[in-house]
């Protein structure tokens, strides 16, 4: 007995190690399931704090590439404006009825809302890629809801503090959303293969689905985005693990390495639609 | 000793400032990511107490988990490396060193290296494997481990020359 104990004591360290470890692991295992705890991870306040410093930092030096993104930005939607002027023009005149019996109905309530947000931190080193933005619940920032930037599809929100959010980007194993073609209907499914950060893959599209470089890939049904979102265009062809269906590589619009400002994106009829959806599944 | 405890606390927040703010975003090829803060495991005292080693190991893994959302990852790979930190400083440098006896550049190249050596790659492969558990092929995950080994060695000789040398200097 006496041997048992001096055993113990002389190699408590040994045990205390494999206690922490045991816990280490611990966490590695729960951070899968869905009701982790917000606070140990990059959401909490000290961390998000942080984050929000350093990010201040680096868009400021990043202002001048991001400042002429949103002139192009703009001068392309100045013109789409001018173009739709044009045509009201064209139609305002003497011999059809007023545009004032055109006016939009006020109760009418667009289904999607967005809210800016602004990246403060991003990671995509390794494996578990992440994005987080400085919007959270207060801002009416719930899970599951879709980010955009000005280019393209960003990624998912997955978890909510108050002040700020973690979003699973595209380039993360994890994501998956379905996607199409732009001239075609048939759906595919985009996930990422973990190799190259402007690059994702569509799988599962069928076999006669013809495709070149270049051609632009859109989203199709989901509950998370409107369709017709920009996600990227065909790369090249990839490799399929059935014959039966063919697989292409997607430059991603969204360059992740210079995120900044993002969008996320409200659906205001999300909750009724899950809950008919929902109803119908019992 | 009250200043050695202070510099190892420097050595700690700076490491973990580092590698969050600047060393874990960098991806060179898409494989290297330099991992830093293994080197604070390689500054503490040869005969520094073992729960001391343990538990700051397990904090700093902690606090990197927390900053780069991976909880218990790196918590893990660090305390597991710190429990075979004496072993392998047994192996590497000679017994009668005194206890104070802080490995580097300045007094022991050639060990210092190896020592590094051992203890960088066992800690970035238990890290990759943990992270990779399910989702990689093994082929990727060694080619990871031994980019982002090199790259951080590298590192570790290019620092430790630099911080300790013109300390030296300045105390003769």
């Amino acid at each position: 007995m006496r041997n048992l104990f001096n055993f113990i004591i002389r190699n408590s360290h040994w045990l205390v190690a494999i206690l922490l470890v045991a816990f280490s692991f611990y966490l590695v295992f729960a951070h899968n399931s869905y009701q982790r705890s917000v606070y140990l991870t990059s959401a909490n306040r000290v961390t998000g704090w942080f984050y929000t410093v350093s990010g201040n930092l680096s868009s400021f030096l990043l202002l001048k590439k991001n400042n002429r993104e949103l002139l192009e930005r703009n001068a392309q939607l100045e013109q789409e404006l001018y173009a739709w002027k044009a045509e009201r023009d064209s139609l305002d005149r003497a011999d059809t009825p007023s545009l004032e019996a055109f006016v939009a109905d006020s109760l009418f309530l667009p289904q999607f809302g967005f809210i800016p947000a602004e990246v403060v931190n991003l990671s995509f080193s390794g494996v578990n890629n992440f994005i987080t933005i400085n919007k959270g619940s207060k801002q009416r920032v719930k899970p599951d809801m879709g980010v955009i930037s000005h280019r393209g599809v960003v990624g998912v929100v997955s978890h909510v503090s108050a002040n700020f959010a973690v979003v699973i980007p595209v380039i993360n194993p994890k994501f998956r959303l379905s996607a199409r073609l732009k001239h075609s209907e048939n759906n595919g499914s985009l996930s990422w293969d973990g190799r190259n950060i402007r690059e994702a893959q569509v799988q599962e599209l069928p076999r006669h689905e013809s495709f070149r470089e270049g051609d632009t890939v859109m989203t199709s049904f989901s509950r998370i985005f409107p369709k017709n979102l920009i996600i990227g265009t065909v790369s090249g062809r990839g490799e399929s693990a059935d014959d039966n269906f063919v697989s292409f590589n997607l430059q991603l619009a969204t360059d992740f390495y210079t995120l900044q400002d993002v969008l996320v994106i409200e659906d205001r009829f999300f909750e009724e639609q899950k809950a008919l959806e929902t109803m119908m599944q019992r | 000793m009250k200043i050695s405890y202070l510099h190892e606390l420097l050595l700690f927040l700076l490491l973990i400032l580092l590698q969050v703010l600047l060393l874990s975003r960098i991806s060179l090829f898409g494989l290297a990511t330099p991992v830093l803060y293994g080197y604070f495991l390689l500054k503490l005292p040869m005969g520094r107490n073992l729960f001391f080693v343990i538990f700051s190991a397990f904090l700093l893994g902690l606090i990197i988990d927390i900053f780069l959302n991976t909880p218990g990852m790196n918590a893990a790979a660090t305390t597991l490396v710190a429990m075979f930190r004496k072993p392998l400083m047994e192996l590497f440098f000679e017994k009668e060193e005194f206890a104070g006896f802080v490995p580097g550049m300045n007094n022991a190249a050639a060990p210092f290296v190896r020592f590094a050596l051992f203890t960088i790659f066992l800690h970035l492969t238990l890290l990759y494997f943990i992270e990779s558990f399910t989702l990689f092929n093994l082929g990727n995950t060694l080619l990871r481990i031994i980019t982002s080994g090199v790259s951080s060695i590298l590192l570790i000789i290019a620092i430790d020359s630099i911080i300790y040398r013109r300390k030296s200097g300045e105390q003769s």
